[in-house]
């Protein structure tokens, strides 16, 4: 009997050995990759950014195991969709790694190879080794970078949009007396416009004047938004997804497959709608929003500045916390979802250019740049979030002394994930081949109506005018048209 | 029977180093390189304004589309402005501050050398850096001007409102290239004949007057010079734009509008017609200014 039962649990802890063995060895690392025998060096974009400095070592763990060379160029990442498009517009094969911003894969998907494609042909596991490693990622991430159903590019690093609210003025007795005070309700992250809209104005003091009980040095501002000439479309795509709208409607047919594209009256409304809630927004934010860029943001943040950040990218949090820690002692961020909990989404990926001189080994930093080992130093070292669920669900970054804040982060993302998947395919940006120059078109328009250069209506029939116009030009895959 | 022996043909050499044709030999390498630079890109950019073109596919043909969307574009007709405005404003105050400033300098004082040496900085500086540099110094929170404004007691201000944003366009462009007119000027000063102003100062001709009749006719054609390049210059106005207000805040101009629009978002059948545009007015102004110029060159009875 004993002897039974001690060959019984000897064989059950080979089987558990077994399994983690086998999940161990699923998950894609540098001793995987084959030999490449093409030695041609690769060329590829990181952003410009100190934080983005400290990825390049990863990257280049790749040239040490395979001897493949790996030119890194540092572009802003307001200049890299020029930068890149002139290149594969002309095939000249520059950048063998393409780095790609979400909404531009289906517009340069004719430019790419389908990532299971290379799989197959230099893959020892074929497709099976490629789908093995994506089991470990968001699938609404994957969903972004997919054109037609293909897998185009992978993961770097994502660009979920989140709300910061300075968790410790939240937290403080005398500010959530003060709130339930003047309107008699909790202070609490808000999930309404209207909540958002009074605690910003609670929040907006002058110099002189409190927070926390403490007098302060200098004026302080209830929102912090980046209003300028740079990402105005993706705060507005956060509030328009968060009203249950898009830029465009994605229609499609039983059978799910896209008819076409319409610019219906609800979509136009819904953009008024977020144009002038946007604007209401800034008068509880400095002067210096309307030529702002994520960075001031972060330094809004971080200088304690700003107590709400309604739409800014979650992967800058570690970046303002650093400075917060320095600037503001007890400072904490508290991360949320943005207003209607469907927040701009996606990542900065890179794919494999057909022009590529070394499709191999391309094919092979691809996957290392997107895998477990490179995507952990990422996300710890560099604070960049993942693609990659299984490096956000790490247990040693959810211990209390690691939570804040990048196991905060992790959580943030996992949750947004869930909660926002099944609507992510049908996002327009992700579905045409346009998506890259209405992008940069809504950038300009949005800015217009901030600034009062045009009004609300003027901007809406404009960028309707211009999505139309561009669209027609550059997605020759489905039409598109304006509900009159 | 005599024989006589035809003129040789000259070699292709020797044409060319003619003495009729060699003043042109020499201007064939400009002229290549203007050729391949300037004229190739110029026929290039023509022939796309009538093309409706996203470098994908070939270019479709469309006649003058480009061109009646660009006068019923308000955008473009904004941008058409606002360079208008900034022009005027830029070479006004450049062609006074600059003359004013020359005058002063014209003469021999303690540090001079050291004066002359540290305006000239500005125009050393790459033009995008120095409006990277100024975006910094203006940020209305952590910039050092209203750091400085605070410290002395006084209300910080926002440099970029939509209705100052140009004005302040203007102001870091004019303080890069405000050297460039007191130094033309300055050498202009240099070079004027002492002998007619001591005639005149004999003559009893003081301060103003020797100014306005002397002084300013003989430092026209330097003027105009300024004006020309400076015109040229301006309407091509971008890189105080990139480092700030990326056209935002009421400040795109031609050269911006018709960089979103040919390299952001890659219509380059619009794009081109905007350039061209742009550079028929630029041609127009700098011929009428040019006559000018020859005018105040011609010597004068």
């Amino acid at each position: 009997m004993r002897k039974g039962i001690a060959i019984l649990v000897s064989v059950l802890c080979l089987i558990a050995l077994a399994a983690t063995t086998a999940t161990a060895q699923a998950k894609f690392g540098l001793n995987d990759i084959p030999t490449i025998k093409n030695k041609k060096a690769l060329n590829l974009i990181i952003e410009t950014g100190e934080n983005h400095t400290k990825a390049i070592p990863a990257i280049q763990e790749f040239t040490k195991k395979t001897g493949v060379q790996v030119n890194v160029e540092r572009v802003a990442s307001s200049g890299v969709y020029g930068k890149e498009n002139v290149e594969l517009m002309a095939g000249t094969g520059f950048y063998d790694l393409v780095y790609v911003e979400t909404a531009w894969t289906t517009e340069w998907s004719d430019y790419l190879y389908p990532l299971m494609d290379l799989a197959k042909k230099y893959d020892p596991k074929k497709e099976a080794g490629l789908k093995a490693d994506l089991a470990f990622m968001s699938p609404s991430i994957l969903v972004c970078g997919q054109a037609y159903g293909q897998q185009m590019v992978l993961p770097f690093y994502t660009f979920d949009m989140v709300m910061w609210i300075r968790q410790d003025v939240y937290d403080d007795p005398t500010e959530k007396a003060n709130y339930k005070a003047k309107y008699g309700a909790e202070l609490k992250a808000p999930t309404t416009l209207d909540e958002l809209h009074k605690q910003a104005a609670f929040f907006t003091r002058k110099k002189g004047g409190k927070l926390k009980g403490k007098p302060l040095a200098h004026d302080l501002y209830g929102l912090s938004m980046q209003a300028g000439a740079y990402q105005t479309n993706d705060e507005t795509s956060a509030r328009l997804w968060g009203m249950g709208s898009d830029w465009v409607t994605v229609v499609r047919d039983s059978s799910g497959k896209i008819k076409e594209f319409v610019i219906t009256k609800a979509n136009k409304q819904a953009l008024k709608d977020a144009i002038t809630e946007y604007k209401m927004d800034l008068q509880w934010d400095s002067p210096g929003a309307l030529t702002a860029n994520f960075d001031f943001v972060v330094a809004q943040m971080g200088n304690g500045n700003a107590i709400i950040c309604p739409t800014i990218w979650a992967n800058c949090t570690t970046w303002a916390n650093g400075i917060l820690q320095e600037k503001v002692p007890g400072g904490k961020i508290g991360m949320y979802p943005t207003v209607g909990g469907h927040p701009y989404t996606g990542a900065w990926s890179y794919g494999v250019s057909k022009k590529t001189k070394n499709p191999e080994a391309a094919y092979w930093l691809v996957r290392w740049i997107a895998s477990y080992d490179c995507a952990k130093i990422v996300f710890n070292d560099v604070g960049l979030p993942p693609g990659r669920i299984d490096v956000l669900e790490d247990p040693e970054i959810h211990t209390p002394a690691k939570y804040y804040p990048l196991g905060m982060v992790a959580d943030y993302h996992i949750n947004i994930w869930k909660a926002t998947a099944k609507d992510v395919g049908n996002y327009w940006y992700f579905n045409t081949k346009a998506g890259g120059k209405v992008y940069d078109m809504q950038i300009y328009a949005v800015s217009k109506a901030l600034t009062g250069e045009q009004t609300i209506d003027q901007v809406v029939a404009e960028i309707t005018r211009q999505t139309l116009d561009l669209t027609t030009k550059f997605d020759k895959k489905y039409k598109i048209r304006e509900e009159k | 029977m005599s024989s006589q022996t035809l003129p040789r043909k000259p070699s292709i050499w020797e044409t060319l180093t003619s003495e009729k044709n060699f003043k042109w030999t020499l201007l064939i390498p400009l002229l290549l390189l203007l050729a391949i630079f300037m004229l190739y890109p110029l026929l290039y950019s023509f022939y796309f304004s009538f093309h409706d073109w996203g470098m994908q596919g070939a270019p479709t043909f469309s006649g003058l589309n480009n061109l009646r969307q660009l006068v019923n574009d308000r955008g473009f007709l904004l941008a058409f402005g606002r360079t208008l405005e900034v022009l005027v404003i830029c070479i006004a105050v450049e062609v006074l501050l600059g003359l004013a400033l020359a005058m002063m300098w014209n003469r021999e004082f303690p540090g001079q050398n050291i004066v002359r040496g540290l305006a000239l900085l500005p125009l050393l500086v790459a033009p995008l850096i120095l409006s990277l540099l100024w975006n910094f110094m203006m940020d209305f929170d952590f910039g050092m001007f209203n750091q400085i404004l605070q410290a002395v007691g006084l209300k910080k201000v926002y440099w970029w409102t939509p209705k100052m944003a140009l004005y302040t366009i203007c102001a870091i462009t004019i303080w890069q290239w405000l050297p460039f007119s007191v130094f033309v000027l300055l050498a202009g000063l240099k070079g004027l004949p002492k002998d007619v102003f001591e005639a005149a100062k004999v003559d009893g001709a003081r301060g103003w007057y020797t100014f306005r009749r002397l002084t300013l006719p003989m430092l026209t054609p330097l003027i105009m010079i300024i004006i020309v390049l400076r015109s040229m210059w301006l309407i091509r106005l971008f890189d105080p734009l990139f480092g700030t207000t990326r056209g935002g805040v009421n400040t795109e101009l031609l050269d911006w509008i018709t960089y979103r629009t040919a390299f952001v978002m890659f219509d380059i059948g619009y794009g081109s017609a905007m350039a061209i545009v742009s550079w028929a007015f630029t041609m127009i102004l700098c011929m009428l200014m040019f006559r000018q110029l020859m005018k105040a060159l011609k010597p004068k009875e």
